[in-house]
C-alpha cells in the first residue's frame, strides 16, 4: 500500500501536466546579417583601408563622426521567444541581444581600431518570465 | 535606441500577445543583460580606457561625439506585461465570447553612459536612470 502512494502522486502530476499543457512555442526574429568573424579578422589595424572594409563587410548600418574620426557601425539583432501555453495561463519570455562591430578609421581612411562583441552567441530560449 | 529595434520589439510583442488569448498571460521582454553598479565598479575615471571597458562589458550600443570627447552608451530594457481575461471564465457557460480584460505593462529602461576624452580614457560614468523594478501586476487602476 505504501509503495502505491508515491506512484499515485507521480501519475496525478503527469495527468495534471498533460491536461494543463496545451503546448509550447518557439519563435525567433533576426535583424541584419550575421557579422562574419573571418571578415573581421581580415581587417588589420594600420593597414586596411576604408574601401577594403566596405568590400569585406558592405556598407555600414550607421556612419558616425566621433573624435575627428569616421566610425562604421555594423549591427545585428537576434530575438528568441519561448512560450509555454497552458489552459488558463501563458508564460512567454522574449530575449533580445545584439552583435555590434565598430570600425574606427583615421583621417587618412586607414583602420585605427576594430571593436567587436557577439552577445548573441549565448542567447537561449527561455520560458519562465520570473526571476533574472 | 535605434529605430529598427523598436519595430522589432513591437512585432515580437504583437506576436506574443496574439498567441496568448487565454485567461492569463505573463510576458517578459529583455534587451541585453542589465548592468549593475557592481559590474561597472572596475571603472576608475581618469585611468580606465574605453578598450578596458569593452574587454569586460562588450561593445557599447552606440558611440556619439561630444564637445569634450566621446560618449559610449550601453542600453538595456526589461519589460513586464501581465494580463487577465475574466471573460474567459464565462466561456463554458456563455454562448457569446465575452472579454473583460485588465492588463498592465511595466517598461524598465536604463543606460550606462561613459564620457571619454580624446584619448579614449573614461572621465565620467553614470547610469541614465535605474530600472523601475516593474512587477507583474495586471491591475491597471
Amino acid at each position: 500500500m505504501l509503495l502505491f502512494k508515491p506512484l499515485a502522486r507521480i501519475i496525478i502530476v503527469i495527468v495534471l501536466a498533460l491536461v494543463m499543457t496545451q503546448g509550447c512555442a518557439f519563435n525567433r526574429g533576426t535583424l541584419g546579417e550575421d557579422i562574419k568573424s573571418e571578415s573581421v579578422a581580415a581587417i588589420k589595424k594600420g593597414t586596411t583601408t576604408k574601401d577594403e572594409v566596405l568590400s569585406l563587410l558592405g556598407a555600414p548600418d550607421r556612419l558616425l563622426q566621433v573624435n575627428g574620426r569616421d566610425v562604421f557601425q555594423y549591427y545585428r539583432y537576434d530575438a528568441k521567444v519561448g512560450s509555454l501555453l497552458l489552459i488558463i495561463i501563458n508564460f512567454s519570455r522574449v530575449s533580445i541581444k545584439s552583435d555590434d562591430l565598430f570600425v574606427i578609421l583615421n583621417r587618412e581612411g586607414i583602420v585605427e581600431d576594430v571593436i567587436l562583441s557577439k552577445r548573441t552567441d549565448g542567447l537561449e530560449f527561455r520560458f519562465w518570465p520570473f526571476g533574472e | 535606441m535605434k529605430l529598427p529595434l523598436s519595430g522589432l520589439c513591437l512585432i515580437l510583442l504583437s506576436m506574443v500577445m496574439c498567441v496568448s488569448f487565454v485567461g492569463c498571460s505573463v510576458v517578459r521582454i529583455t534587451l541585453n543583460t542589465p548592468l549593475t553598479q557592481n559590474d561597472v565598479a572596475f571603472i576608475v575615471p581618469g585611468q580606465t580606457t574605453l578598450a578596458d571597458v569593452i574587454t569586460r562589458l562588450g561593445t557599447p550600443d552606440s558611440i556619439t561625439d561630444s564637445h569634450t570627447g566621446v560618449v559610449a552608451t550601453y542600453r538595456f530594457l526589461d519589460m513586464k506585461y501581465s494580463r487577465i481575461n475574466f471573460g474567459w471564465l464565462l466561456k463554458f457557460w456563455s454562448p457569446a465570447d465575452v472579454d473583460l480584460i485588465i492588463s498592465r505593462t511595466g517598461l524598465g529602461t536604463d543606460a550606462l553612459e561613459l564620457l571619454c576624452d580624446s584619448n579614449w580614457v573614461v572621465t565620467h560614468q553614470s547610469f541614465l536612470r535605474h530600472l523601475s523594478n516593474a512587477r507583474f501586476n495586471p491591475y491597471p487602476f
